[in-house]
Formats: structure tokens, sequence, C-alpha cells
């Protein structure tokens, strides 16, 4: 059986984004099975929205002129290839309620789910990373 | 020396490791890879990568700050050959017989040679083995030592040798992973 990780995203910004992404699509491509849960802030990464709700924070917006340069993908660019390469993405339930956020505020292939939802693929996983 | 490549210059983590993952389900069993790239991280990247889904990391060539990776798409049947062919010689006895030039014919791609052969080894990858065979006539009545990396691509090239009348062909078993004699190289 394939190698299972499962990873927890809890915080927002751009830079939560890119680690969690970088992780997630580099083990799927390492014919990793990848499960990713997203929870309080970290949503804004699966938004419909993420290009301007995601922000690189106060001080360290010297990295911006890095990425360019180093030719670094869009975070909706890295989400779709995710997407593509079998990475399951999980909305939690219990923010979604507190925030209002709906599905539909969600890209598309998204799961909302319960922490069971990804304990139940964690309890079997191979490596758990949170961000 | 590749079958296909694919450029990943300019490009950063993780993109250089997802565009090799799709171009090698792109390629057949067997054939080479090449992933050019800029990234450093690239180096220790492809060939963690290469290991970990079973594929053959061939080497790395670096030329003026572009890395080319070299990966050889490993074939399922690799693992478990059906029928063995019987007469075979250790890497050892063919040291010991590399003083009189024995004929040395390496059936491996292009690109695995040229990281490193037996000196004086003929290259004949392994798919182009039926259409060279013409070029190996002028040796049928010497000993040919069929060598590749673990002794399997060459145990299949001595069958077909030897159906098509080459009396004297020899396994070189197990072949270039082991193998602790001289090595010429690209240079």
């Amino acid at each position: 059986m394939a190698r299972r990780v499962a990873i927890i995203a809890s915080n927002g910004g751009l830079e939560t984004a890119y680690k969690v992404l970088n992780i997630a699509t580099a083990a799927a491509a390492t014919e990793a099975e990848v499960a990713i849960f997203f929870t309080f802030e970290a949503l804004a990464i699966i938004h419909k929205d993420a290009a301007n709700m995601l922000t690189m924070g106060a001080g360290k917006e010297h990295y911006m002129e890095g990425f360019k340069r180093a030719n670094v993908p869009s975070i909706p660019e890295l989400v779709e290839i995710a997407k593509e390469s079998g990475v399951k993405l999980i909305a939690c339930q219990m923010t979604m309620d507190v925030t209002g956020m709906k599905k539909e505020d969600f890209i598309d292939g998204v799961e909302v789910g319960g922490a069971v939802t990804f304990l139940d693929f964690a309890y079997d996983a191979d490596v758990t990373v949170t961000f | 020396m590749a079958d296909k490549s694919v450029d990943c210059k300019g490009l950063s983590c993780p993109m250089p490791i997802v565009r090799t993952k799709k171009a090698i389900e792109e390629i057949e069993p067997g054939q080479v890879l090449e992933v050019v790239a800029t990234d450093p991280g690239s180096v220790s990247d492809i060939k963690s990568w290469a290991e970990r889904t079973g594929h053959q990391f061939v080497g790395t060539i670096k030329e003026e700050g572009v890395f080319k990776h070299y990966i050889r798409k490993s074939d399922p049947s690799e693992l478990k050959p059906e029928k063995r062919y019987p007469h075979v010689v250790s890497n050892e006895e063919l040291l010991q017989r590399l003083t009189d030039n024995p004929v040395i014919v390496d059936v491996r791609e292009p690109a695995e040679y040229a990281f490193g052969h037996i000196p004086g080894a003929i290259s004949v990858p392994f798919g182009k083995l039926e259409e060279t065979i013409g070029e190996l006539k002028k040796f049928a009545d010497q000993e040919i030592h069929v060598v590749c990396r673990t002794g399997t691509r060459s145990d299949i090239a001595c069958q077909i040798l030897s159906e098509k009348g080459f009396p004297n062909v020899k396994n070189v078993v197990p072949g270039m992973s082991e193998w602790t004699g001289p090595v010429e190289k690209r240079s």
C-alpha cells in the first residue's frame, strides 16, 4: 500500500499556504496518499478568494520579491496541482460554522468534514505534519 | 542520451519533482528521462524521489549552473525474470579476464553507459539489440560478455543472441551495480 501523509493546516497567510502545499504536492508526486485538513485561518488557502485573503505577514514583505525571482507558482496554481495529483482537501466543518463560511465559498473538489474524517485518514498515516 | 527531456529551468521546489513525476508517466519502462533544472535543491530531491518511487537514478551532470538529471523508468518485470540464461560469469571472473581484451557488450541505456562502463565495452542498448545484431556478427566466434546493471536485461539479451546464432555468450552477474573494476566515464 502507498505511504500516507496526513497534514493539518491551521494558520493563514501566504507562508503557511506555501509550506503546506509544497509538502503536499511533493508527497503526492512521490506516490503517497495525501490529505490536508484545513481549519481556522487556513481555510483561506482553499477559499475561492485566496488571492486576496492570503498575504505575507507584516515585516515579511521582502519575501515577495524572492518568490517572484524564484518563479514560485501562485497558491491557486499549487492547489490545482495538488488536486490533480489526488490530494484530498478537507475543510473543517466546525470552523465553517463558527465563521459562517459555506462549502460554495471554497474551490471545487473540497470535502467538508469533522475531526473524525481527518483522523480516519490519519490513523493509518506514515507521516503527520502540522502547520 | 535520453528518450524524453523535461525543462524545469527557473522553477523552484516542488515544481521540478511535480514535472518529473508527470513526465515519467509519459515514457515506457526502460526509457531514460532527462530533467533539466536550475534549482540546486533538485540534486538531492530528484535522487530521493527516484529511490522512493522505485525508478533508477542514473546520475546528474552539472553544466554552467544547469543540472541535468537522468532517471531510468523501471520495469516491473525486471524484478522477476521468468527464464534464466544458464551461462554466466561473475563480475570477478570478468575482471580477471580484462587483460585479455575480452568482447564486452553493455546493453544498458546510453545514459547509464555514459555515467560509467567497463573500458572497451561496446554500447548496444537493449532496445536496439536486434537491429544492431549484424554489427556483432564479427565477434560470433569469440566469447561475448553481456553486461547490464543487475544481470536482468543482459540475461534476456543473452537469450536473444544465442537464438540468433551466437554460440558463446555469457551473462555477467550481477553486473555494473556491483562492478569494482576499472570504469570509463563520459568526460
